[in-house]
């Protein structure tokens, strides 16, 4: 049975909008195992990004609720200052935009440095700049000393992330949170730095969060997927079970609009409408109804939770089992 | 309507000095050919800095050309303004950030109208009924015209962007990206959006990009760029079946796959090609990195390798 390193139940992140609150993330339970990808899927807007930090206590001002429990205590219950031992520790991110997450007026050893400074006052300056040149090394970078006297802007957007990752995991973190780390990357590089990445898994035992919207990442990456929309969990799977045998509807329709799925000049498949906007969420019911209109309202559960179908393998809403896209296209035929 | 780019070059200067002379150049595009034919999708790929964009933004002439030719319909281009008045309202551009590529200030009616102001002297009631109209062909309802670019969302906005670039009635695009800023259901959006006007319209374009999953859904030929040269360039079928350069390979390795079945095999496969690329990287680049001109290899298919020594 594998180990459990971070367990979060029923998280509520909710935003101040013109005096009421709006839950982005809305009841989220999940459980990181050691060793494990958990990657979280979904389009921009589902609360995918929210919820990262949420668990690092990023947000400035939103309403959260709920409890994350990482080694015996409650995460969201710690002062800042408690937090701040957590972070950079312990819990190791990966942010989005390299570029603005390095400081543009420090060199890049200095960057590593301060993070080991931080958590381990016993070092020398000697031993960490050593430390330091370790880290540039383990993440792939050629040349760590030349590297360690640069600033990010000398440095491609690959060779950043490199940098970045490395800050991530300067003090061997258990739990590492990386929110879209390769969106920003071409093709070549993003598939160095996702190697790279199950490399460091292996080697530290560390679980990591994957935040992405690019299932071709998480079909490469994960062991482990949940699938967010608007705010919830809608299907919770092993990374096989959700390419091979999908249920929700939402899932299904998303991995049909991928176009290499598809025939060449054939349609891609569409979902209909947009995702509503934070306000408008339809709080009430299974909340991808209306972009699947064809089906009968019947089918839907009243209060759909997340129920667990096969051992492992969770989905939200019992109207999956009445879901299929045939009907759609006879829609539309009709109509035109 | 055919366009032929002839060894296009595009040099920007690097001043440098206290008088601010130029120093160096940097060789954006640096000698690259092709042609389109009517009614087809030509891909530009490459990885950031490759100089796909800046060979689109040279053809609809918002670069300056440093050397070579554009012909459109076998008109030389390249210079002459007077044949650019009628060739750009012909050839229009969609772009990549449908965020800063809308005037925030502007209501769509009045992004809309802009193209309309510059070329037709239309009346009020016209250009009123040819705005309903364009906004009809992209799938928005007639109201989104006294609205602001701020209240679409990221998908309707590129559908305003295409229906500003479609509204003169073009034959030719030049799309930059026009789906890297989108989630994947609404990038499906937008491409069978851009294929169903293809159709109707009997448009040819130009569609740059980087993510190889949807250049190989789209584009009929494909060029591959690196540092401002033609690696390869081939028919759809050439470059993703039957890749010939080691640049071209590594590029189509690196597509994430979508089964999971199949990770250790592409890991596998990308770490040989990974050993071959470092290998057999002076067969491929000379001395400066650079690649070499192109050489035939089938009648669709071209490859930049050195020539063959007698």
């Amino acid at each position: 049975m594998s180990e459990k390193v971070l367990d979060i139940q029923n998280l509520k992140t909710a935003f101040r909008i013109n005096d009421e609150y709006y839950a982005a993330v809305d009841d989220v339970s999940l459980s990181l195992n050691k060793n494990e990808v958990l990657a979280i899927v979904g389009e921009s807007g589902c609360g995918k990004s929210a919820l990262a930090f949420s668990l690092m206590g990023l947000h400035r001002s939103a309403k959260i609720e709920g409890h994350v429990n990482y080694d015996n205590q409650d995460i969201l219950k710690l002062s800042t200052r408690q937090l701040n031992k957590l972070r950079g520790k312990s819990m190791g991110f990966i942010f989005q935009d390299p570029l603005t997450a390095l400081n543009p007026l420090m060199m890049i050893g200095a960057q590593i440095e301060e993070v080991i400074l931080l958590h381990d006052k016993t070092m020398n300056k000697r031993d960490r700049k050593l430390r330091a040149l370790e880290l540039l090394d383990q993440v792939g970078i050629r040349n760590p000393k030349l590297t360690y006297e640069q600033f990010p802007h000398e440095l491609s957007g690959g060779m950043r992330q490199r940098v970045v990752i490395a800050i991530a995991i300067a003090n061997n973190p258990e739990v590492l949170i990386a929110d879209e780390p390769t969106t920003a990357l071409d093709a070549t590089i993003q598939s160095q730095i996702l190697n790279l990445m199950n490399d460091l898994k292996e080697k530290m035992n560390a679980g990591i969060i994957l935040i992405t919207h690019d299932l071709g990442v998480v079909a490469e990456m994960a062991d482990r997927v949940a699938v967010m929309y608007a705010g919830q969990i809608v299907e919770l799977t092993d990374v096989h079970t959700l390419f091979n045998s999908p249920k929700h509807p939402y899932t299904r329709s998303l991995l049909e609009s991928i176009p290499s799925n598809a025939d060449p000049k054939e349609k891609l498949h569409v979902i209909q409408g947009i995702v509503p906007s934070l306000q408008y969420l339809p709080r009430e019911g299974c909340r991808f109804s209306h972009r699947i209109p064809w089906i009968d309202q019947s089918a839907h559960d009243e209060n759909p939770v997340l129920e667990e179908i096969e051992p492992g393998h969770f989905v939200r809403c019992s109207c999956y089992k009445h879901f299929d896209f045939a009907r759609e296209k006879e829609d539309e035929r009709i109509e035109s | 309507m055919s366009l032929e780019v002839k060894n296009l070059k595009v040099h920007f200067p690097i001043k440098g000095g206290i008088f601010g002379r130029t120093v160096d150049y940097v060789r954006a595009v640096d000698g690259v050919s092709f042609k389109v034919e009517e009614g087809m999708t030509y891909g530009l790929v490459g990885e950031s800095g490759s100089g796909k964009s800046t060979t689109g933004k040279a053809i609809i002439g918002l670069n300056k050309v440093t050397d070579g030719q554009i012909l459109y319909n076998g008109q030389d281009i390249t210079h002459q303004k007077g044949a650019r008045v009628d060739f750009r309202k012909q050839v229009q551009m969609i772009f990549q950030d449908p965020y800063s590529s809308l005037n925030p200030r502007k209501r769509v009616y009045d992004i809309l109208a802009e193209p309309f102001r510059n070329f037709e002297k239309l009346s009020k009631v016209e250009e009123k009924k040819r705005i309903s109209e364009l906004l009809e062909l992209v799938g928005l309802s007639n109201e989104s015209m006294y609205k602001y670019p701020h209240q679409f969302s990221g998908g309707q906005r590129q559908r305003i962007g295409i229906a500003r670039a479609v509204a003169l009635k073009p034959k030719f695009i030049i799309a930059d990206e026009p789906v890297s800023a989108l989630d994947v259901s609404v990038q499906a959006q937008v491409l069978n959006f851009m294929q169903d006007i293809q159709k109707e319209l009997g448009l040819t374009y130009i569609f740059i990009g980087h993510d190889l999953g949807v250049i190989k859904h789209v584009c009929d030929r494909i060029g591959i760029m690196y540092r401002g040269r033609f690696v390869e360039e081939g028919d759809t079928d050439d470059i993703f079946n039957n890749p010939q350069h080691i640049y071209t390979k590594r590029l189509v390795s690196a597509i994430p796959d979508i089964d999971p079945k199949n990770r250790k095999e592409r890991i596998e496969v990308r770490e040989k090609i990974n050993t071959l690329y470092e290998e057999s990287y002076d067969q491929f680049f000379d001395e400066e990195g650079n690649v070499f001109p192109l050489q035939s290899f089938s009648s669709t298919h071209k490859v930049a390798v050195p020539e063959r020594g007698e």
